[in-house]
């Protein structure tokens, strides 16, 4: 992994740090990607994937509405709103 | 005491908020709920309940939403973050009476094996100064070790709860994965997570746990089981079980005494008439690459949500939507949450998918099946939680692998999403230390019981930094 690769990374993982970081965190990534190659050593054609310990679908519930509706609750959370909306800079110019 | 009137609701929650200042230098606390465990224990004084944990003061894990109270995950992003609900296993402890006095210390997102990447500073362990608790649930260890809660809950991904209660000598269970919803919890790896309850003794451990459990329809992966008095067969005896010693776990590279330690454990438990039986699992040296895997995978997504939009930190001054989110995330995250989630985001990435995510979850059935095989053969499974006992902050250096290789022993447990638990079975050098026992699923009793029979006949659950209890 070399230090382009980390900033895509980085990229799509909406981070970013300074470049004296940039080093040490690709050299970090560089070393973890080698410890879980080991995973090679595993012969694993024809194994089904295991997503989930329980391995059972999720389930189904009738198509009401169960949670009452506590808007204020919720929006005094954000960090920035106007009474109903949440508010973001501008994104439509 | 409570149940025999020696001492008042209201002086015992006064009592443990005593013991939670003069035991400040822990830094196990991140919030106090003073005011409200008071009201609580003063209402239970007039009108006194016989609910199974009356008045109880439980200390919990700060990655649980708890209404109205601050909920931080020990990051800085969520260092403002007051929820407008409970937990399910929150709600679950308030109506068996238990009081939450207050929200623990715990590494960032629980992501650490050692306590030192919380926002809110390291937690010490209180059997020596600059020692760490262990993590990620190192606030709620630590609480329970010195003596301020009798019970606290924690939550463990790839060890956080067994490892942090093998390091400060207390008895914690990381159940069935299912088995307590997760509702309210904030997630890191939503395959591996699961509450479970931390105290000093298997009893206590089972006490928590029949109030934890419960199916929650708002928890898909909420098992839809029966939940057993889980009290019911601790004092059944061992006699004749088979536990199992996995042949692929090498503790010749321990430490001498630490092998003495389990080794002793073993021969008590051959005195108490179980059968010790050599199993194998093939594919268990796998586990640690693995989980740094699929947990990073998990987290990556999971961690998503905190865009600086709807809660948490928001940057000054964005001065677009992407800067917004960039600045909020990289301000509000700290480094091993950043480094977790740069894997998670490389692992899911096109192109490497089928590499590595795939690949994890292909020796993730592995490892399984070798578990299905094993439980054949024996009713529990025995090894040491941690590789040695508690180390100094800052001891693993700045290579990331080092701490990862801490949950050697956990680890695999989460990936099967088999009942595990830690249990103090010796001290090195003044440290406690603990042996992990795995069951099989659903059966939290049997290792309860196995755990139990262990606690009746000896006393390190007893010991504490402070002396012995009698």
């Amino acid at each position: 992994m070399d230090k382009k690769t980390v900033r895509t990374i980085a990229h799509l993982s909406r981070l970013s740090f300074d470049e004296k970081n940039e080093e040490k965190i690709t050299n970090d990534l560089n070393n973890i990607i080698k410890f879980v190659d080991q995973l090679n050593d595993a012969e694993t054609s024809n194994i089904e994937p295991l997503t989930s310990p329980l391995e059972k679908t999720a389930r189904t519930r009738p198509d009401k509405v169960t949670a009452e509706n506590r808007k204020e609750a919720f929006i005094k959370n954000a960090p920035s709103s106007n009474e109903d909306y949440i508010l973001v800079p501008r994104v439509v110019e | 005491m409570l149940q025999k009137k020696e001492i008042s609701n209201k002086e015992m929650v006064e009592d443990t908020f005593t013991l939670i200042e003069s035991n400040k230098h822990l830094n196990a606390f991140v919030t106090l709920n003073k005011e409200e465990s008071l009201k609580k224990a003063e209402n239970l004084d007039n009108n006194p309940s016989n609910l199974a944990l009356s008045g109880i003061p439980i200390a919990q894990k700060d990655l649980f939403c708890t209404k109205d109270l601050r909920t931080t995950c020990g990051s800085n992003m969520l260092s403002s973050f007051i929820p407008p609900y409970s937990a399910t296993v929150i709600e679950n402890l308030e109506s068996a009476g238990c009081i939450s006095i207050g929200k623990t210390n715990m590494d960032e997102f629980a992501m650490g094996s050692s306590n030192e990447t919380s926002f809110f500073g390291n937690v010490e362990n209180p059997w020596g100064e600059g020692l760490v608790p262990g993590g990620s649930s190192g606030g709620s260890a630590s609480a329970v070790a010195a003596g301020i809660v009798a019970g606290a809950t924690g939550t463990d991904t790839g060890g956080s709860i067994r490892q942090p209660a093998s390091l400060c000598g207390i008895t914690g269970l990381k159940p069935t994965y299912g088995r307590i919803s997760r509702w309210g919890m904030i997630a890191f790896a939503s395959s591996l997570d699961q509450a479970g309850p931390m105290a000093r003794t298997a009893e206590d451990c089972a006490l928590m746990l029949n109030e934890m459990c419960s199916h929650d329809p708002k928890d898909t992966t909420s098992l839809d089981e029966n939940v057993p008095d889980f009290t019911q067969n601790l004092n059944s005896s061992i006699k004749g079980m088979k536990i199992g010693l996995v042949k692929e776990f090498d503790l010749s590279k321990l430490d001498n005494d630490v092998v003495k330690v389990f080794e002793e454990s073993k021969r008590h438990y051959e005195s108490l008439g179980a059968e010790f039986i050599e199993i194998s699992l093939p594919n268990i040296s796998l586990s640690v690459p693995t989980y740094y895997v699929v947990a990073p995978a998990e987290c990556s997504s999971n961690l998503s949500r905190f865009d600086g939009v709807k809660f948490g930190r928001r940057c000054e001054n964005p001065k677009d939507l992407e800067d917004l989110y960039v600045r909020s995330r990289s301000e509000g995250f700290g480094d091993e949450v950043k480094r977790r989630i740069l894997i998670g985001s490389y692992v899911l990435s096109a192109g490497f998918y089928d590499a590595y995510y795939k690949k994890a979850q292909q020796v993730r059935r592995l490892i399984k099946n070798d578990f299905v095989s094993a439980f054949e053969k024996v009713d529990v499974i025995m090894s040491p939680t941690t590789r040695g006992t508690a180390f100094k902050a800052g001891s693993m250096g700045s290579d990331p692998i080092q701490m990862y290789l801490e949950d050697l022993f956990t680890i695999p447990a989460n990936l099967a999403g088999l009942p595990a638990m830690s249990v103090p079975n010796g001290i090195v050098d003044n440290k406690p230390l603990g042996m992990q026992l795995i069951g099989n699923f659903l059966e939290e009793s049997k290792i309860l019981q196995v755990a139990h029979s262990f606690q009746s006949s000896t006393d390190w659950h007893l010991k504490t930094p402070n002396g012995d209890i009698s």
